[in-house]
């Protein structure tokens, strides 16, 4: 029997990857203050995911089609005259869960895909998920730091980049797109809540420790495996939803970081 | 006529209770951006709804998503007024940590996923009569400290600097306004579901918004546009099982008649004149500018 055999063992590797990966993208999307849109990318990419299932094409595939669409059409309404982003956010979230749950409430047996893509299955991951994350992982890594500088100056000072000459507007669909491929990659495997949790906290606790962008990614990341693997080891002792205390485990390193971040970093700077 | 089957005017009642609150409380989640908040509150009232029911039973939902509604509330107010996180992050964390708390709690008991189910969805067909009445309390509360409010949390909308100046506390005018919203979700979620309650929050709203810039309007148009969709997702859910054998949930029929309603009169407006006084100009709050990425405020 190999290592690869043991369910727990594949829910490890999976862990670590979509830790790194989420840690990863989740400094540009606490930053840029996508919260929502992550959010509403992860509900919203549901139909796409359960069409495919029914046609019979690859559920990623589905997955990324649909996520593209929710995420040009964010774009799209945020930049009608009156309208705000928080409503066209709220309108596609909305939107694409019901066009899902209803796709799926046609289908038998749908109450355990249901809750499945809510709170994830970690513990039954196949090699097929870990190999999709660790390309994913790969791919993400690669772009984020070639196109570093690039992204960096269209989020901070939009005005400057465009003066300097660079497409701001394409830069931001550049970003919407790596959020909106992470999210369809990890929440097959660990479900809307957990992806959320595991993007948001980690990012959000590294940015109480530091200002500089480099220094967040490498925390972001180291906290995010360890709130993936504490939070397993947690639900293997308790046996509780494994989802679920991974995502208690982020929050809770988030809530110590509030507590201690400031007063250590006073220290530090005295 | 479906209403007469007394289970279909049942769920019409509470889709038409939710109507007159969720009109004129969606255009203040419209105005303040507060989707995400909205969103945050369906899924923070689910460890509320399952403590509430192992310690008191059915008696104990309402009350359990109450406290945690009410908790969720304060907690986000005092989170986004001391300004460690961005808003959006901690409202986020909020959410997520509230619903694994929820999730741990009920994957200790056996079969979890049916009352997952039901959360997402509601039971919309089988509102109990006491459930209507639940409903119709929390809505005249919610209509009594809308009414009461309505004037400082407008001023606080468009103009916080002047709000404060004129010596209102915007924590506690915030405060009133998350328990606000809390509220209607409490009123809403057991019946109608997650995914409902937030499409009705949000959704009406932003359509009577394309329409007309005059809040009083937006307010009515977004009761009326609830009243249509709620009415004609019944019909529709009902003829496709009945009729045609096609299991669709009623609350999905509801809020994809509300998104088809957003996307009809989207292109609408670009016909309406716009009027000098028109709030394209003030309809949203002035941005702060210490956002870097206005895309998703």
């Amino acid at each position: 029997m190999s290592w690869w055999d043991d369910a727990l063992h594949r829910a490890i590797a999976e862990v670590v990857l979509a830790g790194a990966l989420a840690g990863l993208i989740g400094v540009q999307v606490v930053v840029r203050r996508l919260s929502f849109f992550t959010m509403a990318l992860t509900h919203a990419t549901f139909p796409g995911v359960v069409a495919a299932s029914l046609i019979g094409v690859n559920v990623f595939a589905g997955g990324i089609v649909a996520g593209a669409v929710v995420a040009l059409g964010v774009a799209a309404l945020s930049r009608r005259p009156g309208q705000n982003a928080a409503a066209a956010t709220g309108v596609v979230l909305s939107a694409g869960f019901a066009l899902g749950a209803g796709l799926i409430a046609t289908q038998s047996g749908f109450s355990r895909d249901l809750s499945a893509l809510l709170v994830g299955s970690i513990l039954t991951v196949n090699n097929q998920d870990i190999l999709i994350t660790a390309a994913m992982l790969v791919a993400v890594a690669a772009l984020l730091a070639v196109c570093a500088r690039p992204l960096t100056f269209a989020g901070f000072d939009p005005g400057g980049a465009r003066a300097a000459g660079l497409a701001v507007g394409a830069w931001d669909v550049v970003l919407l797109l790596t959020v909106e491929a992470v999210v369809v990659t990890i929440v097959p495997a660990v479900g809307t809540i957990l992806a959320v949790a595991l993007i948001v906290a980690p990012a959000a606790a590294a940015r109480l420790w530091s200002a500089r962008l480099p220094v967040i990614t490498a925390l972001a990341v180291a906290f995010a495996v360890a709130s993936g693997l504490g939070g397993l080891y947690a639900s293997y002792l308790w046996n509780v939803a494994a989802g679920a205390s991974i995502a208690l485990t982020a929050t809770l390193l988030l809530a110590v970081s509030s507590l201690l971040a400031r007063p250590l970093r006073g220290m530090a700077a005295a | 006529m479906i209403l007469t089957v007394p289970f279909m005017a049942r769920a019409m009642a509470e889709l038409a209770l939710l109507a007159l609150i969720c009109g004129p409380v969606g255009v203040f989640v419209f105005a303040r951006r507060l989707s995400f908040v909205s969103d945050a509150l369906t899924h923070t009232v689910f460890p509320g709804v399952v403590i509430g029911f192992l310690a008191g039973g059915v008696e104990g939902l309402v009350v359990g998503a109450l406290v945690a509604g009410l908790l969720t509330a304060v907690v986000l107010t005092l989170l986004t007024r001391s300004g460690a996180l961005s808003d959006d992050a901690s409202t986020a964390v909020v959410l997520t940590a509230m619903f694994s708390i929820g999730v741990v709690l009920v994957s200790r008991e056996s079969s979890y996923t049916s009352d997952l189910t039901s959360f997402l969805f509601g039971r919309l067909l089988t509102v109990t009569p006491r459930q209507i009445v639940e409903t119709a309390v929390l809505a005249a509360v919610i209509l009594a400290m809308l009414a009461i409010a309505a004037r400082p949390l407008l001023f606080r909308t468009f103009d916080p600097a002047a709000a404060a100046a004129a010596g209102y506390r915007l924590f506690w005018l915030d405060l009133w306004l998350n328990v606000i919203v809390a509220l209607v979700v409490v009123a809403a979620v057991r019946a109608v579901g997650t995914i409902l309650v937030v499409a009705l929050l949000i959704i009406p709203a932003a359509a009577a918004r394309l329409i007309t810039a005059r809040l009083a309007a937006m307010a009515v148009i977004g009761t009326v546009l609830i009243l249509l969709a709620g009415y004609g997702g019944l019909w529709i859910s009902w003829t496709a099982s009945v009729d045609h054998g096609i299991a669709l949930t009623s609350a999905s029929a509801v809020v994809l008649l509300l998104v088809a309603a957003y996307l009809l009169l989207l292109p609408l407006r670009r016909f309406l004149p716009t009027r000098g006084r028109s709030l394209s100009r003030g309809a949203t709050p002035p941005t702060r500018k210490d956002s870097p990425h206005e895309l998703v405020g």
